[in-house]
């Protein structure tokens, strides 16, 4: 090995490393896409104190790491951002006179890490300027309450001696998940030969109702449920949404021929996951509030001829989503 | 010559320079593995316990491109306050950065991860009167630029939060809630589930991240920006004649307070373009018309001119007509200038009021300054061709003399109406029009002999 040699082999290595850090750059840009178009450093040029910020609930207590869905919680911010002074000491450095000019300005935020979108807060009430009531409205297993602060402040540079702008900032996050409380809200679309069909779903009405008991529409439309105008939407108003969702047959009812082969297809709806193990849907009689199936479970092709109906046969669907909450409607079915 | 070899020496000279080679040639392949580190982990705590995420850290912020953005002590402004001078209605492009957004966690904890994407939320706040800071937009972009174009003159704050989930133990995935034992949930059933867990506060550990050991950590910073003015104000001017069977207006008081409710109510739009709207009283209407000429970029800012009723033509016939005018801005300060000058062969020929008999006029201006929510009087003037002014005669102007058609007339002066609105930018509308003084018979019986 000579001396050409070795210093081949050293501009190699020299190299080498070179395209790998240009490869590292590169791939930071496929793997921070958010990044694109970025050319500033990560850390302010300037002075811009970062100070602690604590959030916990009205009463004093931490905030909870389960929240439970549709459910206000008052919180509130604690940070020296709200002191009459800004402070005059920052990681060691001075901050000469330091003055505020400006109103706190207070955002909140609940991020939903399982979507990765956040609702900025707001409330309608008169709170505290460190004050906000957060009602989560949609259930997640990985969430976060977020709450950032800041101030304008004024200083005197040490450097020039004269007056200098830079904002106060405090934020932090408390890692929350939100229980579900909202049954599903699964409906049915029947059809017979012949191309006639029947539909109904359910609505969550009021949405987001606390106290419970959740209320829910059921909305039916198809020549099954009117011949004469197939295309009116019928609504049953006021249902309790849960296990025992009985429509009387006076308000809305699927009508279906004796010789009928109903195929019945399911919607499934929730407002988080719906458990699909547990979906049932079909006809059946109804016992102690239960639904007992009279065609066989989840059969997308039923021949009523080939069942024994009951006196008053309904159309159900009885659904569970994966935090419990059960949801059994019954639909009546009139065999005509 | 550090490096130089001989192969004729002996084997242990051979040896001892391989020895010297692998040893270099280690020592950068540590270079190169540990240097890229080291610059990540600098601002990591280099404890052997467990390090502890921040709740939060610092963030930049600023526009990535300032050829728009105006000195510090644009139109007068305290230089040293550090807020940004932006002009309505250009988009600036803000751009941020954290070490939350880093490819890995080094610099926010020793052996950290992220766990997923940064969220990313970008927001803005208006001061209002009484200082203090109201969100006008909101918009979760998860994108470290952000487009920033603000419509209205005010004082704003840009805000941007970022936020990311932090582990240091490769995180945790993600838990289906309430999935505690389908046994529960399904004993519980329906909403009798929710009664039992409702009560908020009462689950969980009140100080442990949820689902597992990720932590949110958040950055946040915000830029002051003065947002300046650069929309001539909008104007309204009645003209309302006192004959006839027209309930003329009791004073000129009662035309402008009506004329204030409406010009706040219709965004100083004119309140309707049907000409039958307009049999009471003639109007002028010069704003910035539609919404998307609303939004005009400061160098491209035109206005509309609207005419309205029996007062802009000799024959007294009733119109509504609208045009769209330039509008000329000054280059150093921004300020836009609306200048109508009527007249012969203009789109606005001048207001036509018939001898003997008395009208008033009122002008009500509105600024976008405020989003149009007060409407200030403005001054106007009758004045003759050398600058004198005409007076009224009590309560509104009388002109017992003709001079129209002025070739029929040219002895007798001609007058000009006047007014102009000025915000406290500078932004300025100013009309000058004729005003001529018809003979009421010859305009309106137009076509047969005197």
């Amino acid at each position: 090995m000579n001396k050409r040699s070795i210093l081949l082999f050293v501009t190699i290595i020299v190299g080498l490393s070179v395209s790998l850090f240009a490869q590292d750059g590169a791939g930071a840009n496929k793997e921070t896409p958010w990044l694109e178009g970025v050319t500033i450093g990560p850390h302010p040029e300037e002075l811009s104190p970062v100070l602690p910020l604590k959030i916990y609930l009205e009463n004093g207590e931490a905030i909870p790491a389960t929240l439970t869905e549709d459910v206000s919680v008052t919180l509130v911010a604690d940070t020296a951002i709200f002191d009459p002074e800004p402070p005059s000491e920052y990681n060691g450095t001075e901050i000469p006179s330091p003055k505020w000019t400006r109103n706190a300005a207070v955002s909140w935020f609940f991020i939903d890490w399982e979507k990765n979108k956040n609702v900025a807060a707001s409330s309608s009430q008169q709170l505290a300027v460190n004050q906000m009531v957060v009602t989560p409205l949609n259930p997640t297993g990985k969430g976060a309450i977020t709450c950032h602060i800041g101030r304008k402040m004024r200083y005197t540079s040490p450097e020039t001696g004269k007056n200098k702008g830079t904002f106060a900032n405090s934020s932090v996050a408390q890692d929350v998940r939100v229980l579900d409380i909202t049954p599903p809200t699964c409906g049915l679309e029947v059809s017979v030969q012949g191309g006639r069909s029947g539909t109904f779903w359910v609505a969550e009405n009021p949405p987001h109702k606390y106290p419970l008991p959740k209320l829910a529409d059921v909305y039916f439309s198809g020549a099954l449920v009117k011949e004469a105008d197939p295309a009116e939407i019928i609504t049953v108003q006021g249902l309790e949404l849960g296990a025992n969702m009985v429509v009387a047959p006076e308000t809305a009812a699927v009508y279906v021929p004796a010789d009928a082969v109903l195929n019945i297809k399911v919607n499934g709806e929730d407002n988080y996951k719906l458990d699909t193990a547990k979906l049932k849907y079909g006809i059946c009689k109804i016992a102690s509030g239960e639904p007992i199936p009279i065609s066989p479970l989840n059969a997308a092709e039923v021949a009523l001829a080939e069942l024994t109906l009951p006196e008053n046969p309904y159309l159900y669907v009885d659904a569970t989503d994966v935090a419990g909450n059960r949801q059994v409607l019954f639909v009546p079915l009139i065999v005509k | 010559m550090y490096f130089r070899y001989d192969s004729r020496k002996n084997g242990g000279e051979r040896m001892k320079f391989s020895n010297r080679f692998w040893l270099i040639v280690a020592v950068m392949f540590v270079c190169t593995s540990v240097w890229p580190v080291l610059g990540q982990t600098d601002a990591a705590a280099t404890t052997e316990e467990t390090p502890e995420i921040p709740g939060s850290v610092d963030m930049s912020l600023g526009v990535k491109d300032t050829t728009y953005v105006m000195p510090e002590n644009f139109r007068g402004k305290e230089t040293g306050e550090g807020d940004q001078q932006w002009l309505e209605d250009v988009g600036y492009l803000m751009q941020e950065n954290s070490d939350l957004y880093n490819v890995d966690a080094a610099a926010i904890a020793e052996s950290a991860n992220f766990e997923g994407e940064p969220n990313i939320n970008w927001e803005v706040k208006k001061e209002d009167a009484d200082g203090n800071m109201n969100t006008e937009s909101s918009d979760n972009t998860n994108k470290a630029t952000n487009d920033s174009n603000i419509k209205d003159p005010g004082y704003y704050q840009v805000h941007n939060g970022g936020a990311r989930q932090v582990s240091t133990s490769g995180g945790a995935e993600g838990e289906a809630i309430g999935d505690s034992g389908s046994d529960s949930g399904s004993e519980s059933g329906g909403a009798a589930s929710g009664e039992e867990t409702a009560s908020a506060g009462n689950e969980g550990d009140a100080s442990g991240a949820a689902g597992g050991d990720a932590q949110t950590v958040t950055a946040q910073q915000r830029i002051g920006i003065e947002v300046h003015d650069c929309t001539a104000p909008d104007m309204w001017v009645a003209f309302q004649e006192g004959a006839g069977t027209v309930n003329m207006a009791e004073t000129e008081e009662a035309l402008k307070a009506q004329m204030v409710g409406k010009i706040i109510e219709n965004m100083g739009k004119p309140f309707s373009t049907d000409a039958k709207a307009f049999e009471e009283a003639s109007y002028i209407f010069l704003e910035e018309g539609e919404d998307s000429d609303r939004d005009s970029i400061p160098w491209e800012k035109t206005a509309r001119l609207s005419i309205a009723g029996t007062l802009f033509n000799e024959r007294g016939a009733p119109k509504f007509e609208s045009g769209k005018l330039s509008s000329k801005i000054d280059q150093n300060d921004y300020t836009n200038h609306v200048n109508v000058i009527g007249g012969e062969g203009k789109s606005l020929k001048g207001v036509y009021v018939r001898r003997n008999v008395p009208f008033i006029i009122a002008a009500i201006s509105t600024d976008n300054g405020n989003k149009r929510a007060t409407a200030g009087e403005v001054e106007v003037k009758i004045e003759d061709a050398d600058g004198k002014v005409v007076e009224k005669e009590g309560e509104g102007y009388l002109f017992r003399v003709p001079n129209y058609p002025r070739s029929e007339y040219k002895d007798q002066p001609d007058y000009f109406f006047t007014t102009s609105a000025v915000d406290k930018d500078g932004n300025l509308t100013t009309i000058r029009m004729p005003l001529y003084v018809v003979n009421t018979q010859a305009a309106f019986e137009g076509g047969r002999n005197q």
